[in-house]
């Protein structure tokens, strides 16, 4: 701000200056005389340091502020002031919970409140806010519908309750409302003419309060219905299944509601891998430091698997040379699994390192904190219902990758416990008549013995419940990608990624372990989960694919 | 101290707290080693609930003393926080504490298991860690348990038949609440323990060959019969007429009481001049209509079965006095019933359900007689033609042979030992061999 605009202001004896209210106080004046840049200049510093010998203001009470000065001006002003305040507090982190509530009392002296609307069959327009569910600071999915039988609609905003301001259309997904619609006796709206709409929407800054969220309308004939909010959901475990339950009403991972789909469930297990920082790590033996390989197993649920692993490992001394990483995905049984494990070293004496998550974050996250304290020169991602059929099967893998120049990851066999196929490499496939592209198994079924299983070849992909790669490849990827929910699909995409990098996938059938899939995870929705992979993965990978399969030839003797 | 290399006798139970077969053979056989074998024996029990209250004796130990003999050691374990499933206790303080601290103060040469139920199969791996690997360790296959999650039964829970093919799906059949998975790592894990094992020792070859079956290395698994002290054999009246059976054993589904009392009914509706004594135990612990049943066919029998009920062992000569036949009804394999090998110290012949164990023991026209199992036509017939036949019972009588003496297993197994710490070891044995004494007959509470 010009030094002669803070001249202007009166001056007043030092005081505590509550930084909103100086912020305002100062700016508002810039507001008023029209000044472009005076919106920006001071409020940052202002917010993060206050200095009242800059900011001598009248005020030091924002709402005697809000009364005196603000309330008188005009409407297009004050939402001037809003924006502005939308503006400043995105940039400034401070006390959030304190600057969301003032921003609240703000936007409730200026704001001008619309007519509420009464849902009645005689009223045109009628609309409802179902839903709002937080899944970060700035960012929602919300639902609600909206009715306008006298003029199309020209505004859908949402206001949160700091006043930051988000228009819908023309963006939003549109669903059908049966129901609303033969309230008001109007035929089904289908398609983008929907009267139910839903989405993901991000706010200027950060929305920290659960209740106060409005709706706003307006029709082209300038008719405007406000209607209030419900409180906000922040569970985001439940915002994820709403989110992916909505994936019901379409057919086609083309459809645009994945443009809302996927930037809140992306939001929601960025979140998600955030909190699932590591907590702890605890090493039982002599746990070997840049080893040829670091085998990395998140736990989940089954921490008994440990056991079971170590009962196979103990017979195999390349597991006692390499570093053998456990990560405990699920918090909750960490002082168990501390009881147990100090145990089971003492019993098998094979040395392997515990890394505990503060949260559960999903495989992905658990794989990528787990290979960020791993020291070997190659990754082994194992899952924990794997079992070896036989020792030396680690040894055989790092010798093969060894001698390929290309290669980025490559699988072993894995068997069912009935010793069919439970994996023999990955190939992509779309459904018959078309759709997204679908992970299939090669042979999964077959014995173990099928010649075209025995093959070592180059496959589109490979499975992460067995996968090696290098470890420094790993880490310039990022490791494998949380996007996906709940360890699907993670594989794939991190095979498309070396792909893309000129990196080869391989699967080498003399190596045979036992998948005992399906028991450490117990899926609520599993269709909706995995129709979401399905389309995500085909939605980033389509053309990488296509080119996969046409190159991917099928060993001879098999069709 | 005596100088002789040791062995280690592990066994779940102790005879004198509760009486049973395994238990009773691993205690005469520790006693038979210690009054005249090469070896100086620990005896190792394993006590606690659900067999003792206590769960613990002393503090910060989970040994006491047996009868003053400072060779045999009760050892404490809880079944609280047992995996039953995988067999193996979930904490592993006894295995990995108590027991490495008896196991580094006693350094036995040789260990000998009978049964490692309620210790978990891991003790197997506590013996190799703190024994090391110059210790040969012999574990005699008393039971199925291993292979069959019902207790070892090997009878399908879905149609209470015999069962000789396990597999992940099949278990799952018979236990819907363990997935197949499951069952899988449980077999993985039990045999990773018992690939520590040296030599494991089977009591009937028919026994050997499930285990094998299952997985157990076949060059690892000898079969060799219990040994059996030498018993005065009970009197034998002189009597017209072979006609009277008596049953010894559990009252449970598996020894197929039921079967046999409904032969009997058979028998009674056809007037023929027989009579049964039943003798058992553990009623109180059977389920609902399994007691229904037994109760009901005792009522409808009346006129020639007469239940006994619980008896003691030392009256077993007077048991057989009364007797001329032994019969063996159970629906399941067994292994090698003990009481065919009682029945052939006294002398009396054996009729026996037509599979496992017992068929392997029993030869059909030959000592003893063969029914189809779980048929009760085909068991009353058998014995129709058991007690009608003239001669018959002297003919099978004169051909029985004489139980395998515990004094020659005791040889046998000495030599085993012997050669196995031999292959363990290039050192030889310090120990010269003893020579070969009489054993005599010990009786246990």
């Amino acid at each position: 701000m010009p030094e002669t605009e803070l001249e202007r202001m009166p001056t007043m004896a030092e005081t505590t200056v509550e930084p909103l209210a100086a912020l305002l106080a100062a700016d508002v004046v810039a507001v008023h005389l029209g000044s472009e840049e005076g919106a920006h200049g001071l409020e940052i510093s202002i917010l993060a340091e206050p200095a009242p010998e800059q900011l001598r203001s009248q005020c030091v009470d924002l709402r005697a502020l809000l009364r005196e000065r603000l309330a008188s001006l005009a409407a297009d002003e004050r939402l001037g002031v809003m924006a502005l305040l939308d503006e400043v507090a995105a940039a400034e982190p401070g006390d959030a919970v304190s600057l969301s509530a003032s921003r609240a009392l703000v936007r409730e002296a200026l704001r001008d409140p619309l007519p509420t609307s009464v849902v009645e069959r005689d009223e045109p327009q009628g609309l409802h806010f179902d839903s709002v569910h937080a899944l970060a600071e700035d960012a929602f999915y919300v639902r609600g519908w909206a009715r306008d039988g006298q003029a199309p609609l020209r505004r859908l905003t949402v206001v949160s309750p700091e006043g930051s301001r988000v228009e819908l259309l023309p963006g939003i997904y549109r669903e059908p409302r049966p129901d609303v619609d033969s309230f008001y006796e109007e035929p089904a709206r289908t398609g983008a003419e929907g009267t139910g709409f839903l989405g993901y929407c991000e706010t200027g800054s950060p929305s920290l309060l659960s209740t106060g969220w409005i709706l706003e309308t307006e029709n082209a004939l300038g008719v405007g219905r406000e209607f209030p909010g419900p409180q906000v959901s922040r569970d985001l475990l439940a915002a994820r299944a709403a989110v992916l339950s909505d994936l019901h009403k379409e057919r086609d991972w083309e459809t645009p509601l994945m443009d809302h789909v996927v930037p809140a469930v992306s939001r929601i297990q960025r979140r998600l891998e955030e909190r699932a920082e590591i907590e702890e790590t605890w090493d039982f033996g002599e746990v070997p430091g840049n080893p040829e390989t670091s085998v990395v197993v998140p736990l989940y649920g089954r921490i008994d698997f440990l056991e079971h692993q170590l009962a196979q490992f103990v017979h195999d001394p390349e597991l006692r040379e390499s570093e053998l990483i456990y990560v405990l995905d699920s918090p909750e049984l960490a002082s168990a699994l501390r009881a147990s494990a100090g145990q089971l070293f003492e019993l098998y004496g094979v040395p392997f390192r515990v890394v505990v998550l503060a949260e559960n974050g999903g495989y992905s996250v658990a794989n990528n904190r787990g290979a960020s304290v791993a020291t070997g020169r190659r990754l082994l991602l194992l899952n924990s219902d794997v079992l070896p059929a036989a020792p030396g099967w680690l040894g055989r893998m790092s010798a093969f990758y060894a001698e390929q120049d290309s290669i980025g990851a490559l699988g072993p066999k894995l068997l069912f416990e009935d010793d069919t196929l439970q994996h023999a490499g990955i190939k992509f496939q779309r459904p018959p008549g078309g759709g997204a592209w679908e992970n299939e198994h090669y042979f999964k079924g077959l014995h173990r013995d099928l010649p075209a299983a025995n093959v070592t070849r180059r496959v589109p992909a490979v499975s992460g419940a067995c996968l090696m790669i290098d470890r420094e490849l790993f880490a310039e990827l990022d490791g494998l990608r949380g996007m996906y929910v709940q360890g699907d699909y993670e594989d794939t995409d991190l095979c498309l990624r070396l792909r893309q990098q000129g990196r080869e996938t391989w699967y080498l059938p003399e190596v045979e372990l036992y998948h005992l899939e399906g028991q450490s995870y117990a899926l609520e929705n599993r269709t909706a989960l995995s129709r979401y992979n399905v389309w995500l993965h085909t939605r980033l990978w389509d053309e990488e694919i296509a080119a996969a399969m046409a190159e991917t030839e099928l060993p001879a003797g098999s069709s | 101290m005596t100088g002789k290399p040791k062995i280690l006798y592990v066994s779940h139970n102790h005879p004198t707290i509760r009486p049973g077969g395994a238990e009773a053979y691993a205690y005469e056989l520790y006693r038979a080693v210690r009054d005249g074998g090469e070896f100086e024996p620990l005896f190792l029990a394993r006590t606690g609930p659900p067999v003792s209250i206590a769960s613990r004796y002393h503090e910060g130990t989970l040994l006491t003393g047996v009868n003053e003999d400072p060779n045999q050691y009760f050892f404490y374990t809880d079944t609280l926080e047992y995996d039953w499933l995988n067999g193996t206790p979930r904490g592993k303080a006894a295995l990995i504490k108590y027991l490495r601290e008896f196991l580094e103060a006693q350094r036995p040469d040789v260990v000998h298991l009978q049964h490692t139920l309620f210790f978990g199969y891991d003790l197997l791996r506590e013996l190799r860690n703190t024994l090391g690997d110059g210790v040969p360790i012999v574990y005699t296959l008393h039971e199925f348990l291993p292979i069959c999650h019902r207790n070892g039964q090997l009878v399908r829970t879905t149609t209470e038949k015999p069962c000789r093919e396990e597999s992940p799906r099949r278990c799952h059949e018979c236990f819907p609440e363990v997935s197949p998975q499951e069952f899988f790592m449980r077999k993985r894990f039990i045999q990773s323990h018992m690939s520590l094992v040296d030599r494991f020792i089977a009591p009937s070859a028919f026994l050997r060959d499930r285990f094998v079956d299952w997985g157990l290395p076949a060059d690892k698994v000898v079969t060799e019969e219990y040994g059996r002290l030498p018993v005065a054999p009970a009197e034998t009246r002189d009597r017209r007429k072979r006609n009277r059976l008596v049953f010894i054993g559990q009252l449970s589904y598996f020894k197929g009481v039921n079967v046999l009392l409904q032969a009997m009914k058979r028998l009674q509706e056809d007037e023929v001049d027989v009579h049964l004594s039943v003798y058992g135990a553990n009623l109180e612990l059977q389920p609902d209509d399994f007691r229904g049943e037994f109760a009901e066919l005792l009522e409808a029998t009346k006129k020639t079965v007469t239940f006994e009920g619980e008896f003691n062992h030392d009256d077993l000569p007077t048991i057989m006095a009364d007797a001329d036949w032994v019969v063996v009804p159970s629906v399941w394999w067994e292994n090698s019933p003990l009481v065919i090998q009682e029945a052939g110290q006294h002398g009396r012949p054996v009729i026996a359900s037509d599979i496992g164990g017992m068929a392997e023991k029993v030869h059909d026209g030959v000592s003893g007689l063969h029914f189809r199992a779980a048929d009760p036509a085909s068991l009353a017939e058998t014995i129709s033609r058991a007690v009608g036949t003239r001669k018959l019972w002297d003919e099978l009588r004169a051909r029985i042979e004489p139980p395998y003496a515990m004094d020659e297993h005791v040889r046998s197994l000495t030599r085993q030992y012997k050669e196995l710490l031999a292959s363990r070891s290039d050192e030889e044995l310090v120990t010269p061999p003893a020579p070969a004494t009489e054993i005599e007959s010990v009786r246990y509470a």
